[in-house]
């Protein structure tokens, strides 16, 4: 039985915008799944609703199947980590740890013993009497941390708990806070925005847009087998490629005036033979290759970012991009005119330098097509 | 000179003006330049360390604002200091001296403690001031606390929950603002006569328990300075939200509530017309009510030496106000700035 269930849960608001609507989710006993969408997708609002902090419009939340959908938050025994930390200002962070177990009636003993055992998980056991102004960025975090974590709680729920960290500290944090998920064990749902922190962190990542579900699985399946646009787009750095495509009768592509032999077209792209469909090719599956040679792409390299251990080879090339509606967008300002319309990664030892025209070979079955009109995914 | 040649002339240097305006250029004319630059970039370097020491704009106005502005809240201060001077140096003398005397000097002889002796006396049979001190000391405590207390509870539910008319309610009580007491005083004489209040001190007390200046200002501050996710916090923690109310809240809104106590205890200490609608008895009274019977009998009858007590009872009055403003300053101003800086 699965610790988190959520079924057909949906959320309208007063003002008629519809937040979350019927989404479906199940987190299994100790597993760590994220949440994951641009703002505004409505990932909160469904978090909010698992705590019970946010009415349910339709749908349900059941926690070992138990329906708590009108249990209030204090009665669901959850624990919940705020993103900008809410920790009581007027108390010392013992106080702050503490405060929970105080409305459970714990006695002061056993209190006490919690208290201390939890801040030492996160390393506060020398911060106890100080008050959280008197804390850095990273110390107010693992009190909330720890506040969630005394409570020894079935469910954890985490609203973007390291967005008001710096870049460096926030890495160090992902780390610490799947080791403290491993040590509590909890199921835990965990929402943010960062696509880096959700395929690093999740179990399984959920990827919302518009209140909806788009995909749920393993990074690992995001990655390599996007359901639609979104999540193609969405999920990646550098972004996905996308090109419009014509599928020729023989099985090859035709992206603008060159073309694509497709040895395994027959299967993955049977009934689209002679028509439209959009191509994605992910910057790692380009490979440079010797001019002139068959299966490639030929391209003008317009800028070059060396990162150290790879290249990331900015070119134009003479196919039509697709950025329309369905995509994340993320890299909206490339696909202007004259600039740039596509990113290969480049292993660094490889002299690549903008204004030169190379050859790419590309991966044909590591290519991703979608239906330009629903953006789904076609042949997964 | 032609006549055209005048006109040109009169036209390119105005009567009374330097011609050049710019005097470095005519003194680079005179064959000065070099020693007079030399000067001329002393100053410069002076104005500039100036700059640098004292920035050109202060609270986005331009530095010759400031002293401008100075002056204006000198002159303010000076206007509203008089009186208490005044108020201070004739506590001490006879009523002769009070009319005939200078009022910004002292005056022999030394009576402010003849005088301060006699406000525990029944000098005319009107009452004593200390009594009536005292009645306004209780009113304007217990009003005040009582007023505290409302704000606080209806501050922070107006804030910080959303139930139907909320905010149709929240208008009427604003709405009370614009009714001044005057208007109401011949219904409220009325009402107060059937229900048994009129020489009541509940009848003086529970008015003034109301007030919706108080309740705006801890509505908005617990929106500035108490956040919903702290609150979310706490429900998440199991506390219900009594608990919430009194071990979250309530210590964030002592700032707040310290200005609401204040502003709450000096319009009570403050007030006449009320008192002065529903008490008879003269040992209900407070100060203001008392004073002013004082003053219509000093009026009638020149020679019953009220004056010195007026002014004495007057001086008594301010001082525990004034005193209340120094304590409590540091949570109100700090309150209002805790309000605007919230993050």
């Amino acid at each position: 039985m699965s610790a988190i269930t959520l079924e057909k849960l949906t959320k309208v608001f007063a003002t008629g915008v519809t937040a979350v609507s019927a989404l479906d989710l199940e987190v299994a006993d100790g597993e760590f799944v994220v949440l994951v969408g641009p703002s505004g997708c409505g990932k909160t609002t469904a978090l909010r609703m698992v705590a019970g902090l946010e009415s349910i419009t339709s749908g349900s939340v059941a926690f070992d199947g138990r329906v708590v959908n009108n249990v209030s938050p204090r009665s669901r025994d959850v624990a919940m980590v705020f993103q900008n930390y809410a920790l009581y200002p007027h108390l010392t962070v013992y106080q702050n740890i503490g405060f929970a177990l105080e409305n459970k009636k714990v006695h002061k003993d056993e209190r006490h013993r919690r208290i201390v055992a939890t801040a030492s998980i996160v390393g506060l056991s020398e911060m106890l009497t100080r008050k959280p102004r008197q804390l850095s960025g990273g110390q107010r975090q693992r009190v909330a941390m720890a506040r969630a974590i005394v409570r020894e709680p079935s469910v954890f729920l985490m609203d973007e708990p390291l967005s008001n960290l710096d870049a460096k500290l926030r890495v160090q944090m992902r780390a610490e806070v799947l080791r403290v998920h491993q040590s509590v064990g909890a199921a835990t749902l965990y929402v943010t925005h960062d696509q880096t922190e959700a395929m690093t962190m999740g179990d399984r990542v959920a990827v919302m847009r518009d209140g909806v579900l788009q995909q749920y699985g393993t990074p690992r399946s995001l990655y390599e087998r996007p359901a639609n646009l979104f999540v193609a787009t969405f999920i990646g750095s550098p972004e996905m490629n996308l090109y419009e495509a014509g599928v020729s009768s023989d099985g090859s592509l035709a992206l603008g005036s060159q073309r694509l032999e497709m040895p395994e077209a027959g299967t993955r792209l049977a009934g689209h033979q002679g028509r439209k469909v959009i191509v994605g090719i992910r910057p790692e599956d380009l490979t440079t290759a010797s001019a002139g040679a068959r299966g490639t792409l030929t391209a003008d390299m317009r800028l070059v970012e060396m990162l150290g251990d790879e290249q990331h080879a900015y070119f134009s090339i003479d196919a039509t991009p697709f950025g329309g509606a369905g995509t994340a967008g993320q890299d909206e300002g490339l696909l202007a005119t004259g600039v740039p319309n596509g990113v290969a990664r480049v292993d660094s030892r490889v002299p690549v330098r903008a204004g030169e025209r190379l050859s790419f070979t590309v991966d044909t079955a590591r290519l991703h097509f979608f239906d330009p009109d629903s953006g789904l995914a076609i042949g997964r | 000179m032609s006549e055209r040649e005048r006109a040109a002339a009169t036209v390119a240097v105005p009567k009374g003006r330097r011609f050049p305006p710019w005097p470095q250029a005519g003194r680079a004319q005179r064959g000065l330049g070099a020693e007079e630059s030399r000067r001329e970039r002393k100053r410069r370097e002076r104005l500039e360390e100036r700059d640098a020491a004292i920035p050109v704009e202060l609270y986005g106005l331009k530095r010759g604002t400031i002293p401008l502005l100075t002056a204006c809240c000198v002159l303010f201060a000076v206007f509203t200091l008089i009186p208490i001077v005044w108020i201070v140096i004739n506590s001490t003398k006879t009523q002769a001296n009070i009319f005939q005397s200078f009022g910004f000097w002292f005056a022999r002889p030394f009576e402010f403690f003849h005088t301060f002796g006699n406000l525990f006396r029944d000098v005319d049979g009107d009452g004593t001031y200390s009594h009536w001190f005292y009645n306004t000391v209780l009113y304007s405590v217990v009003a005040g606390v009582g007023a505290t207390v409302l704000a606080a509870l209806g501050g922070y539910g107006f804030a910080r929950f959303e139930f139907r008319g909320s905010r149709l309610f929240f208008a009427v009580i604003i709405a009370g603002l614009l009714v001044p007491i005057t208007l109401v005083a011949v219904p409220l004489y009325l009402v107060y006569a059937k229900v048994h209040l009129i020489n009541s001190i509940w009848g003086m007390i529970m008015p003034s328990m109301v007030t919706p200046v108080g309740l705006y200002l801890m509505r908005t501050y617990v929106e500035l300075s108490i956040p919903r996710e702290l609150l979310d916090a706490a429900r998440i923690d199991g506390a219900s939200e009594v608990r919430i109310f009194f071990r979250v809240a309530l210590p964030l809104m002592v700032p707040g509530l310290m200005t609401v106590l204040l502003l709450s205890i000096a319009g009570t200490w403050n007030n006449y017309i009320l008192p002065l609608i529903i008490f008879s008895t003269n040992n209900l009274f407070p100060t203001t009510v008392g004073m002013g019977l004082w003053l219509q009998h000093a009026g009638n009858s020149g020679d019953t030496n009220l004056f010195p007590l007026l002014v004495m009872g007057g001086l008594i009055t301010i001082i525990p106000m004034i005193a209340l403003f120094a304590l409590l300053q540091r949570y109100w101003r700090g309150g209002l700035l805790l309000g605007s800086v919230a993050n």
